[in-house]
């Protein structure tokens, strides 16, 4: 019998989790108790004709022998394209539809499940399962924890992305910035990796809405958070 | 011929006081799916310090405990003074202690259970930490 509050993936971690590693390491843990080899939350947007893997929120550890030359997947691909006409999940089973992803994932089953933010973005969690397709029951038990789990990762991660002031690591990264100090030498100066600055650089355009390092300098001038 | 030379492969440090881990690291990088990645150990942080000093060195996984240093918060810091930007991971059979939460902190980018990782995993932390985060437009030159 499963036991979800038991699971790894629900347990201490799910309150530590801090960054996109955390959360490939639940949603990982997730899959596996399911006895999914392979997931995919993958974020849905509108007018697409594919769907890519390696951009924005999205995490996978798919290998790439199964995402298309440019790292995604067709729009037509069933296991997504059924988020975008339903907001219910639903489990496949390998004979009984036509999908690549599937397929070429060398599974008996999968499972697609729509979820999406307060903030109304779209993502699609896809599980690639080694067993036979999953009943009602189970089908509710992944949907009810990959919500969960996705929740958490809305709080921590996603939800930067509408938060409008600066944390004082932000700002110091600016001001090093405005200094005409590369990521490299900023990491060193602060002890962090180069991926940790350039992580905190990102966070800080979006914030600020703005596309590149001069004018991430300027918007701060101009707003008063560096003189 | 196209001229072009094959890129290097990823470099991997391991720093951990027993010499096991080490095999047991090389068995699950033979799993890895995609493009070969190498590995290099080192038993103790001096020698990491001195190993990353030299350079070439992509992504460390840097065992919590040292014997005879504390953990990560001790041993962290010292390769981030010897001028490493790379991604550090702390690697250990129990990450539950509360302070793990801190390891931002003290320059580390990463912590992960030492059964927790595999082929999966290892392809995951190289992309993740080997893709660029800005756009074209966000290049240092456009400064």
């Amino acid at each position: 019998m499963l036991e979800p509050d038991a699971a790894f993936h629900l347990g201490p971690e799910f309150d530590n989790a801090l960054n996109r590693m955390d959360f490939f390491r639940l949603f990982k843990a997730l899959a596996s108790n399911f006895d999914a080899r392979y997931f995919a939350l993958i974020e849905v947007g509108g007018d697409e004709t594919r769907f890519d893997a390696h951009g924005g929120h999205s995490l996978h550890n798919l290998p790439d022998a199964l995402l298309d030359a440019k790292g995604g997947f067709s729009r037509d691909e069933p296991l997504l394209a059924h988020v975008l006409v339903s907001s219910a999940a639903r489990s496949f089973d390998a004979t009984d539809v036509k999908s690549p992803l599937l397929e070429q994932g060398g599974a008996q089953s999968a499972v697609s499940v729509p979820l999406h933010t307060v903030t109304a973005k779209r993502f699609a969690l896809i599980l690639l399962c080694n067993r036979e397709r999953p009943d009602h029951k189970e089908l509710a038990l992944i949907s009810h924890e990959a919500a969960l789990v996705f929740q958490r990762y809305f709080d921590v991660i996603l939800s930067l992305d509408s938060i409008t002031g600066l944390s004082d690591r932000e700002i110091q990264i600016v001001r090093w910035t405005s200094e005409g100090k590369t990521s490299a030498e900023i990491a060193i100066i602060l002890g962090l990796s180069e991926h940790t600055v350039n992580s905190y650089i990102a966070a800080i355009l979006r914030k600020l809405q703005v596309v590149n390092r001069a004018q991430m300098v300027a918007s701060a001038l101009r707003s008063g958070m560096i003189n | 011929m196209t001229g072009q030379s094959a890129p290097t492969p990823p470099l991997i440090l391991l720093v951990d006081d027993d010499p096991t881990e080490q095999l047991i690291l090389k068995r699950k990088l033979q799993s890895v799916d995609g493009p070969k990645i190498d590995l290099e150990y080192v038993p103790d942080i001096g020698q990491a310090v001195e190993r990353v000093s030299a350079g070439g060195i992509d992504l460390i996984f840097l065992d919590n405990r040292l014997i005879p240093n504390n953990d990560f918060r001790e041993t962290a810091p010292l390769l981030r003074q010897a001028g490493f930007v790379g991604p550090i991971g702390i690697i250990s059979s129990d990450i539950s202690g509360a302070y793990f939460r801190e390891f931002r902190e003290f320059g580390v980018d990463f912590r992960m259970g030492k059964d927790e990782i595999d082929g999966n995993a290892i392809s995951f932390i190289i992309s993740e930490y080997t893709r660029d985060q800005l756009s074209e437009t966000c290049a240092e030159d456009f400064l």
